[in-house]
Parts: C-alpha cells; sequence; structure tokens
C-alpha cells in the first residue's frame, strides 16, 4: 500500500476562487459514508474525503509517503462518479466527533493565521489522533505526528505557489477574457449563486460541456445570455395599456 | 424560495467554533441541493451581548431548514419566515 518516496509533494492544482479543497474534501467524505451506507460522517470519512481530494487515479502523494486508496478498501472512481449535482444513498449527518474534529480544524486555522479552513489544516487536525483510520495509518506507515504534520505544511506550500501561479494565469494579460468559463466563474459573471447556475445547467437552460474524463464541466462565454430574458420597455408596457 | 431566519443561543461558543458551524451548514446545504432540494444559506450574524445568532436561510420550507441544522448538528431555539426589506426596495 505504502512505498518510500521522495519526490516532492504534488496536488491537483486548487485555483483561488474556485472550490475550496476542504469543501471537495467534505464532499467526498459524506459521499463515503452513503456508499458505506452510514448515516453520520465521522472521522474516518472525513480522512477518506481529504485524501480522495488529494488523490489522482485513487493515490495520494503525501510528504515522502504514497497512499493507495484502493489499498484502503475505498471505491475511488465510484466516489468520483456519483459527480456533482448528483446524490445517492441515506441522509447524512456530522457526527459529535466530526464536529470536535472541524472545531478543531478552524482552531488551527485561526494559529495558522488562516481567514479560511484549509485542508492542511483538517490533515492536522488528525495528526494526534492513533484510534480509526488514521491509528491504522500511523501503524501501517510508521509515522509520528510531527511527520504528518509536516506533510500537511508542505501541502500548503504547494497550494499557495499553485494559486500564485493561476492568479497570473488569470491575469490573462492582453489576451481578454476568457471563452471557457468554470460554474463559479459563470456564476459570478450573471451575478448569481453557483447553485443556482447548476440549475440552469441541469434543466438545460444552460449549455455545459463536461471536460474529457473528468468531472468538472465548462461552460461558453457566448452562451451565459441565454438565460438572461429581456424586460419588456416601460414604452412597450404603456403601448400595451393602450 | 422564502427566507427563513434559524435564531439559537450559543453560549460561551468561540470564534473557531462559530467558523466550524458554518462549515457544517454550508456543506449540509450544498449535499440537500445535490439531493433535489433548495435551500441555500445566506449569512449570519452573531450577537455578543447576548451570544445569539441569527442565521438567514433561502430555502422551499421550514422543514428543510430544520433538517439542514440538524444534519450540520447546530442547535436552534427556533425557526421563523422572515420578510425580507432592503433600501433598494422601499
Amino acid at each position: 500500500m505504502l512505498t518510500g518516496n521522495n519526490c516532492s509533494f504534488n496536488v491537483v492544482c486548487v485555483i483561488v476562487r474556485q472550490r475550496n479543497q476542504l469543501t471537495t474534501a467534505i464532499s467526498h467524505a459524506i459521499r463515503v459514508a452513503q456508499l458505506q451506507e452510514k448515516d453520520e460522517v465521522g472521522p474516518d470519512q472525513l480522512l477518506l474525503g481529504c485524501l480522495l481530494a488529494l488523490a489522482r487515479f485513487g493515490i495520494v502523494k503525501l510528504g515522502p509517503w504514497i497512499i493507495d486508496l484502493e489499498a484502503l478498501g475505498v471505491e475511488w472512481l465510484r466516489v468520483d462518479w456519483l459527480g456533482e449535482g448528483k446524490s445517492e444513498g441515506p441522509k447524512v449527518a456530522y457526527s459529535t466527533t466530526a464536529v470536535a474534529l472541524l472545531d478543531r480544524t478552524a482552531l488551527i486555522a485561526r494559529h495558522d493565521d488562516s481567514a479560511e479552513l484549509g485542508l492542511e489544516h483538517m490533515l492536522v487536525a488528525f495528526a494526534g489522533e492513533d484510534i480509526g483510520l488514521m491509528g491504522d495509518l500511523k501503524r501501517k506507515i510508521g509515522f509520528e505526528s510531527a511527520a504528518w504534520r509536516a506533510a500537511a505544511a508542505q501541502l500548503k506550500e504547494a497550494n499557495v505557489t499553485k494559486a500564485e501561479a493561476a492568479l497570473a494565469e488569470d491575469a490573462h494579460v492582453g489576451q481578454g477574457p476568457r471563452d471557457y468559463l468554470s460554474p463559479e466563474q459563470a456564476a459570478e459573471e450573471l451575478g448569481i449563486h453557483v447553485q443556482t447556475l447548476r440549475t440552469y445547467v441541469r434543466s438545460g437552460k444552460l449549455p455545459a460541456f463536461r471536460l474529457a474524463g473528468e468531472r468538472s464541466i465548462r461552460i461558453r462565454r457566448a452562451d451565459l445570455h441565454k438565460v438572461l430574458e429581456p424586460l419588456a420597455s416601460e414604452k412597450t408596457t404603456a403601448q400595451r395599456r393602450e | 424560495m422564502a427566507m427563513f431566519v434559524v435564531k439559537r443561543t450559543l453560549p460561551g461558543i468561540t470564534p473557531e467554533a462559530l467558523q466550524s458551524a458554518g462549515l457544517r451548514a454550508k456543506t449540509c446545504c450544498s449535499q440537500m441541493c445535490d439531493e433535489g432540494e433548495s435551500i441555500r444559506w445566506i449569512r449570519s450574524f452573531f450577537l455578543p451581548a447576548t451570544e445569539q445568532t441569527h442565521c438567514y436561510f433561502d430555502a422551499a420550507s421550514k422543514e428543510a431548514v430544520e433538517e439542514a441544522n440538524a444534519r450540520a448538528r447546530i442547535p436552534f431555539s427556533e425557526i421563523l419566515e422572515v420578510v425580507e426589506l432592503t433600501p433598494d426596495g422601499v
């Protein structure tokens, strides 16, 4: 399941203003709980959610370790395939231990002078756990709390670098606006909530395209006007009254 | 969609616990939307003098707001429908 590896941490890109990685992790955690037919999300599901948010093809590269999610019994492909805007399984609530873990995550973020809770903060919140999935990982990999926290810190540094790169790309000097937008960017352009935008996509009001082989969707800027309806002008309304 | 206010008193609540509760509310609403429910957490106000919190939701029903808060494990004292007034609307 785990092998030593000196490669630097490589994480799926986090782009500023796009969905927070922690939110993605929690969304995965809920799906894992549903697949496990559980009605509560606990620490084990949250940890799996974090790992799924970091994984590519079911493999997580974290610090010096490579973690195979399949070896942990995670049907990573099935979790991914549920995709955005879909849900199946029981209704899921947070367990009291999950609440305590999220409270600790917020405390760690505060100590990190971060206004936003990040995935790295939740990973650090797990560092002291010796039971459940985290305990299993510690025993199988043989790491201590300090090594785990160091790997989480490295994750944040990688994210900052990628976020800066994304911002630079976003500046798009001299190239005009993008032709294709993420749901968040499209919602921002229209001044609506992203959930409203997703509703338009699901109902077919707004065409969208799925990136080949991925869950993410893109919306063509040129299609945004399709959800806009012209208001009758005052003159037209007055004419109708006549 | 209607707007609802969730009123709660949270004695001794810390800023971190409030942030954690916000994250839970947001993710639970998102999950319920994925299940086909219409609900959105709009914003919350914390009143330090009374340790009360007023959280505003757009939702199809009061029951949906109740369920989102139950799933997020955030205690509340009551949920009331709200009529919104803004400077632009008067």
